[in-house]
C-alpha cells in the first residue's frame, strides 16, 4: 500500500458523495495557487472517511467543494444523486437543508439559542418536525441529556462540540462533513466526540467525512484518504493510529514538506 | 499615537460617516436658522434703506403703538424744518390697513402691507415717489395709487376705487386721479399697496383734526452729517418724539417688519438642531462604543506596547474630535443651503431687494462648537471604556461582560418613580398655574428615568413584540438578536423614544383639546355662525368689524340673535395685575342665553358701566369675589369696577367680561368676534353666505359655521402638531441611521453566526427576514415606549388643563398613533435594507471561517 491509489472508475449510484476530475485554482497569473489537481474520489454510504494530509495539501478545499460550500474550478461534484455543478444559491441552500450536515472546528453554535434549540435549528429552518424518538437517541448518544436547556456559554468546549454533533446528526443528512472536529478540544473530549461519530456510522449507518491532521483521530475512520499537493496520494482501510502515523511520516518525506 | 488613531479613523470611515451625518444634520439646522434670520434681517434692512434714501433724520413718536400717539402740529413741524442744515422736509401723514377693494369682484386686495398716505399736491421732496400719470389728489374724494396697487385692484386712472378707511372703520369710494411709482421705475418696494389721499382729508380721517402730522423725514444740506443733524433736531424736538438717523430708522423698521416671521422660523430650526443634537449623541455614543469593543485587541496591543491609558482614551477622543469637525464643516455648508432654500420659499414672492446670504462669524463659531461638543460628550464614555482595556487582551480573548444593568436600572427607577409622583401631583392636585411647572419637571424626570430603564425593558418588550411578528425560525432568530444585547438595543432605540414621546404627548393634548371643543360646541350652544377678525389682527378693537353691521345680520330671515364681542388685550390690568388675555366686552346677559355658563357667585346679567364678571380660576388668581370693587385699566384709563358675578369657565368662555359701555375706553370701536344664533330648523349655510356679503367691507374678517370655528380655534394647535411631526421625522431619520449603524456593526460581529445559519440551510431570503425583524423590533420597541410615555404625559397635561377648564375630556388620537407606528415600521424596514444586503451577500465559506 505504498503506491498512490489508482483512479477509480466513475462513481456508482451507491456513493453518498463524489468528485470527478476536481480542480480548484485560486487567483490567476503569478499569484495562482492550484489547490486541487484532478481529484477523483467517491465516498461510500455508511462509511466514516477521514481525509488527511499536511497543511496546504488541499484537504479542507476538497471538503468544502464536496459539501457545496466552495465552487469547483473544473470537474463534477455530486451529493447522492444531486449534481452540485450549476446549482444556484437557492439550490445549494436546499441541498444543505436536506442532505448535508456540518461539524466545525470552532463549534459555531448560536449564542442566543439553548443547546436543544441549537440542535433543532436545521430542522426549524427547514420547517421540518423532529422525530422525537430519533432526537432522544441522538441526545443520548452524545450524552447531553441534562444540558439541553443550557446556552453555549454555559457549556464546556467538549459539550459544545457534542451539541454541534447532535445538530448534524438530528437531521439524518445524506452526509456529514466534519472539519477538524477535535482541533479545539483536549484529547479526552476529542476521543469522546470521535467515539460518537464512529457509533453513529456503525449503529445508524450515517455517512461521515472528516478532515483532520491528527493520526489518532483518523484511526477512528473506516477509510483514510491521504492528500498531498492537491492530489490523492494514498489510502488506508480500517487503519490503526500507528499505521496512519507511519504513512504520514513517509508522505512528509515524499512531499518534502516539514512535519506538522 | 496620533498617527495610529488617525489611520484607524480612515479604516472605519463607513461607520464614522453615519456619526458624521448626525452631526451634519444638527449643525445644518443650527447654521441654517442663523444664516436665514441674518439674511432676512439684511434684506429688510436693505428695503428700509431704500425707503430712507436721501433721508438724513427721521422724527417719529416715541411710542407709535400707543392708543393716542403723539402728533406734530404745523408750528412744531415748521420749527424743525428751520433747524440749521435741513435741506428739505417730508412730513408724514399715514395709516396702516387702508385696504383697497378689487374693482372686478369687490374683494379686498390681499397684501402684506396696505398703507394710506396724505399728500399735499406737490412732488415728493425726497424724490422717492414719482407721479407717472394724472395728478396728485386735491379733493376729498380723490386718490392717487401706486402702479402695483392699480394692478392688484384692477383699476385705471379715472375709475372709482373703494378703500377701507381704518379709523373710520368703513369703506368709501374715491376717484383715482393719478398713478405713481418709485424712483428707478419700480412699481412697489416690497409688494405693498399704497393709497395717497388729499392731505387735509387724511389728517382729519386718520388723526381726527387737520394740521397734524405723524412725524417727518429730513434731508440734510451738503456737508452736514446725519448724526450732526439728528443732534441739532433733538434740541428742538417736542415731547413724545424721538429722532433717528436714516440708518437707525431702517434697522428699527426692519426688525419690526421681519421680526415675527424670522423668529418663528428661527425657533423651529433651533428646536430641530437641539433634537438632532441630542439624538445624535446617542448615535455617536453607540458607534464609538461598538468600535471600541471591536478594537479591544488592537487597543490592548497598544497598551502592551507601552501606551498609557490616557493615550488610549485620547486616541478615541481625537477620533471624535475629527468626526465633530468634519461634521460641523459639512453641516455648516448644508445649513447655508437650507437657509438659501428657506429664504427662497419665504421671500420668493416678495420683491425685496436681493442680498447675499449672511454667514456671520458667530454662526461659524456656534456650528463648530455644537459639532465638537456633541461628539466629545458622546465619545467620552467609550473613551474611558477603551482606556480600561487590559494589555493582556492582546494575547487572548478577555471576556469583558457588559456591566450589570442593576445600578443603571435602580437610578432609572428612582427617576421614573419621582417623575410619576410629580406628574400625578400636577395632574390631579388643584394647584392652578404651578401645576404645569410641577408636571413639566415630573415629565422630564420620568423621561430620563425611562431612558435609563430602557435597557432593562428592552428584553421583555422585544420578546413580547417579537412573539407577534417573529414568525418562522428566521424571524425567531431575529427576535433573539434584538433581545440579546439590551443595552445596545435601548441606546439604538433612544432616538425614537425621544421623538415619539414628544409627538405622542403633543398629539394627545391637541386631540383632547379638539374633542373638548367639539363636545361643547355640539352640546347646547345656541350659536350657529361665527364672525371672526383676522387672527393677525391687533387685539385692541382697531381691526375687526363695525358692530353696527350686525343690524343687517339681524335683519336676515331666520336669524334669532346676533352678538358682538369686543376684545382688548393691550395694556389691560385688573386689580393691579396685567392681564395678558385682556378683557372681552359684550352684552353678558345675551351671552348667557347663547352660551352655557353658570354663575358660581353673584349673578350673570347684562352689565352696566364699571361692572364686570369673571371665571372662577381668574377670580381665585386675582383674589376677587362677587361684590368686590377693584381698579381696572382699559385703554390707559383707570376706573373702579364692581365684580357682579363669578362664573364656571368653559373651554369657550373664560376670562374677564365687561359690559358694552366699557367699549368707549377700548383703543378702537371694532368688534373682534360675532356670534349668531338661528331659529329652529334654519339652515346655516345660506345665512353664512349672506353674512359674508355684509362683512366683505371689513378686510380679514372671516365668517363660518360651528365647525369652522372649532377648526380655527384649533388651527394654531394643528400648526404645533405639524411642527412636532416634522421634528419626529428628523428624529426618525437619525434613528434610522442609528439602527443601520448598529445592524452593520452587529453583522460584522456575527459574521460566523450568519455563516453557520446559512450552512445549516437558511436561505438568503431567510437571512434578510432575520435582519429585518431585528431592525423593526428595535424601532417598534422605541415607538412602544415613546407612545406609552407620550400618551401618558399627554393625558396628564390634559388632566391639568381640565382642572383649569381648558379641556373637558382626555382623547387619545388612535389614528395618529397608528400612523406613527406604521412610520416606525417602515423606517425599521428601510434601515434593514443595507445591512440585510450585506449579510445576504456574504460567502458562506468565508463567513464560517471568519476570524
Amino acid at each position: 500500500m505504498t503506491s498512490p491509489v489508482t483512479e477509480r472508475p466513475a462513481a456508482g449510484a451507491g456513493a453518498a458523495a463524489r468528485a470527478t476530475d476536481l480542480w480548484k485554482v485560486y487567483g490567476s497569473g503569478e499569484a495562482q495557487v492550484i489547490a486541487l489537481r484532478g481529484v477523483n474520489v467517491e465516498l461510500e454510504r455508511g462509511r466514516f472517511t477521514a481525509i488527511m494530509g499536511p497543511s496546504g495539501s488541499g484537504k479542507s478545499t476538497l471538503m468544502h467543494c464536496m459539501a457545496g460550500l466552495d465552487s469547483a474550478t473544473r470537474g463534477q461534484l455530486a451529493i447522492g444523486d444531486t449534481a452540485l455543478n450549476g446549482l444556484g444559491d437557492a439550490g445549494l441552500t436546499r441541498l444543505r437543508r436536506e442532505k448535508v450536515g456540518f461539524i466545525f472546528q470552532q463549534f459555531n453554535l448560536l449564542p442566543t439559542l439553548t443547546a436543544e434549540e441549537n440542535i433543532l435549528l436545521p430542522l426549524a429552518i427547514a420547517g421540518r418536525k423532529p422525530d422525537p424518538g430519533w432526537f432522544r437517541t441522538v441526545v443520548d448518544t452524545v450524552g447531553l441529556g441534562d444540558r439541553l436547556g443550557h446556552r453555549p456559554n454555559q457549556l464546556s468546549g467538549g459539550q459544545q462540540q457534542r451539541v454541534a454533533c447532535a445538530r448534524a446528526l438530528v437531521a439524518r443528512p445524506e452526509v456529514i462533513f466534519a472539519d477538524e472536529p477535535t482541533g479545539n478540544l483536549d484529547s479526552r473530549s476529542g476521543a469522546e466526540i470521535l467515539g460518537f461519530l464512529r457509533r453513529s456510522v456503525t449503529e445508524h449507518g450515517q455517512t461521515i467525512v472528516m478532515v483532520t491532521h491528527d493520526a489518532n483521530a483518523a484511526s477512528y475512520a473506516g477509510r483514510v484518504i491521504f492528500l498531498a499537493d492537491g492530489q490523492i496520494v494514498d489510502e488506508l482501510t480500517e487503519p490503526t493510529a500507528d499505521a496512519v502515523l507511519d504513512r504520514i511520516k513517509r508522505l512528509d518525506v515524499v512531499s518534502t514538506g516539514a512535519p506538522e | 499615537m496620533i498617527k495610529a488613531s488617525l489611520r484607524g479613523l480612515l479604516q472605519r470611515k463607513l461607520r464614522l460617516s453615519l456619526a458624521v451625518f448626525a452631526i451634519v444634520l444638527s449643525v445644518a439646522f443650527l447654521a441654517g436658522s442663523m444664516v436665514l434670520s441674518d439674511t432676512l434681517s439684511a434684506r429688510f434692512t436693505a428695503l428700509f434703506t431704500t425707503v430712507n434714501q436721501n433721508v438724513a433724520v427721521v422724527v417719529q413718536p416715541k411710542d407709535p403703538q400707543a392708543v393716542e400717539p403723539a402728533r406734530l402740529t404745523e408750528a412744531q413741524l415748521r420749527t424743525l424744518s428751520e433747524v440749521d442744515g435741513v435741506r428739505v422736509v417730508s412730513p408724514d401723514v399715514s395709516v396702516q390697513g387702508a385696504t383697497p377693494f378689487r374693482a372686478t369682484d369687490g374683494e379686498p386686495v390681499s397684501a402684506d402691507a396696505a398703507l394710506g398716505f396724505g399728500v399735499d399736491g406737490n412732488d415728493d421732496p425726497l424724490g422717492l415717489v414719482e407721479l407717472r400719470e394724472g395728478r396728485w389728489p386735491t379733493a376729498e374724494n380723490e386718490v392717487a395709487i401706486t402702479a402695483h396697487t392699480a394692478e392688484l385692484a384692477k383699476v385705471k386712472r379715472g375709475e372709482q376705487l373703494k378703500v377701507y378707511l381704518p379709523v373710520l372703520n368703513e369703506p368709501r369710494s374715491f376717484t383715482v386721479v393719478g398713478v405713481a411709482g418709485y424712483s428707478g421705475g419700480r412699481d412697489s418696494l416690497a409688494g405693498e399697496v399704497v393709497v395717497m389721499f388729499q392731505q387735509a382729508f387724511a389728517q382729519r380721517t386718520f388723526y381726527g383734526e387737520t394740521g397734524r402730522f405723524g412725524g417727518a423725514s429730513f434731508a440734510a444740506e451738503p456737508g452736514v452729517s446725519d448724526i450732526e443733524l439728528k443732534q441739532r433736531i433733538e434740541q428742538r424736538l417736542p415731547a413724545g418724539f424721538k429722532a433717528l438717523t436714516a440708518e437707525e430708522s431702517s434697522e428699527d423698521r426692519a426688525a419690526l417688519s421681519g421680526g415675527v416671521i424670522i423668529d418663528v422660523f428661527k425657533y423651529i430650526l433651533v428646536g430641530f438642531a437641539v433634537v438632532a443634537g441630542i439624538v445624535g449623541i446617542f448615535l455617536i455614543f453607540n458607534t464609538f462604543n461598538i468600535i471600541v469593543a471591536q478594537r479591544t485587541r488592537e487597543l490592548a496591543l497598544l497598551r502592551a506596547l507601552g501606551a498609557g491609558w490616557g493615550q488610549v482614551a485620547g486616541s478615541v477622543l481625537l477620533e471624535a474630535l475629527v468626526v465633530g469637525v468634519v461634521g460641523a464643516t459639512l453641516g455648516l455648508a448644508a445649513g447655508v443651503g437650507v437657509a438659501a432654500a428657506a429664504e427662497q420659499y419665504l421671500m420668493g414672492e416678495v420683491p425685496l431687494p436681493p442680498v447675499d446670504l449672511v454667514v456671520a462669524p458667530l454662526t461659524v463659531l456656534l456650528s463648530y462648537l455644537l459639532g465638537v461638543v456633541v461628539t466629545l460628550v458622546a465619545a467620552f464614555v467609550p473613551a474611558v471604556r477603551a482606556s480600561s482595556v487590559p494589555p493582556v487582551a492582546a494575547m487572548r480573548d478577555v471576556v469583558r461582560p457588559d456591566k450589570s444593568l442593576k445600578a443603571l436600572s435602580i437610578v432609572g427607577a428612582v427617576f421614573a418613580l419621582l417623575g410619576i409622583g410629580l406628574v400625578a401631583l400636577g395632574a390631579f392636585a388643584d394647584l392652578g398655574g404651578t401645576a404645569f411647572l410641577i408636571l413639566l419637571f415630573g415629565a422630564l424626570l420620568l423621561f430620563v428615568g425611562t431612558l435609563l430603564l430602557s435597557p432593562l425593558l428592552a428584553r421583555p418588550i422585544v420578546r413580547g413584540l417579537g412573539a407577534l411578528i417573529g414568525r418562522g425560525s428566521a424571524g425567531d432568530l431575529g427576535v433573539r438578536n434584538a433581545a440579546r444585547n439590551p443595552r445596545r438595543t435601548a441606546v439604538t432605540a433612544a432616538a425614537i423614544i425621544i421623538g415619539v414621546t414628544v409627538i405622542g404627548m403633543t398629539a394627545t393634548v391637541v386631540q383632547s383639546f379638539k374633542t373638548s371643543l367639539e363636545d361643547i360646541m355640539g352640546e347646547n350652544i345656541g350659536v350657529e355662525v361665527m364672525i371672526q377678525a383676522a387672527v393677525t389682527a391687533a387685539p385692541d378693537g382697531r381691526q375687526g368689524f363695525n358692530p353696527k353691521a350686525l343690524d343687517q345680520v339681524r335683519a336676515i330671515p331666520g336669524v334669532k340673535e346676533a352678538a358682538a364681542w369686543h376684545f382688548d388685550a393691550l395694556g389691560v390690568s385688573v386689580a393691579g395685575q396685567p392681564q395678558a388675555f385682556g378683557v372681552f366686552a359684550t352684552d353678558v346677559g345675551q351671552a348667557a342665553r347663547m352660551f352655557p355658563f353658570d354663575a358660581t357667585g353673584g349673578e350673570i346679567r347684562t352689565l352696566a358701566a364699571q361692572e364686570l364678571v369673571l371665571d372662577g380660576n381668574t377670580a381665585e388668581t386675582l383674589k376677587l369675589k362677587a361684590g368686590d370693587r377693584t381698579p381696572v385699566v382699559i385703554g390707559g384709563v383707570t376706573r373702579d369696577y364692581t365684580v357682579v358675578g363669578v362664573y364656571q369657565a368653559t373651554p369657550i368662555i373664560q376670562g374677564i367680561l365687561v359690559g358694552e359701555p366699557a367699549i368707549a375706553d377700548f383703543p378702537g370701536p371694532l368688534a373682534f368676534q360675532g356670534f349668531v344664533s338661528l331659529n329652529d330648523g334654519v339652515d346655516a349655510a345660506p345665512v353664512v353666505e349672506k353674512i359674508e356679503t355684509i362683512m366683505k367691507d371689513y378686510p380679514g374678517v372671516q365668517v363660518g359655521d360651528r365647525q369652522s370655528y372649532v377648526d380655527q380655534a384649533t388651527a394654531s394647535y394643528d400648526f404645533l402638531l405639524i411642527a412636532v411631526q416634522i421634528l419626529l421625522l428628523v428624529a426618525l431619520v437619525i434613528a434610522l441611521l442609528g439602527i443601520l449603524n448598529t445592524l452593520v456593526l452587529s453583522i460584522v460581529e456575527r459574521t460566523r453566526e450568519l455563516g453557520l445559519v446559512r450552512a445549516v440551510g437558511l436561505s438568503r431570503g431567510g437571512l434578510v427576514w432575520m435582519i429585518t425583524v431585528e431592525s423593526v423590533l428595535i424601532t417598534v420597541f422605541g415607538v412602544f415606549l415613546g407612545l406609552a410615555l407620550g400618551v401618558g404625559l399627554g393625558a396628564a397635561f390634559t388632566k391639568a388643563l381640565m382642572t383649569l377648564e381648558f379641556a373637558s375630556v382626555i382623547a387619545i388620537p388612535w389614528l395618529e398613533l397608528a400612523q406613527y407606528l406604521l412610520a416606525a415600521v417602515v423606517a425599521g424596514v428601510l434601515a434593514a435594507v443595507i445591512p440585510a444586503r450585506m449579510a445576504a451577500r456574504l460567502n458562506v465559506l468565508d463567513a464560517i471561517s471568519y476570524e
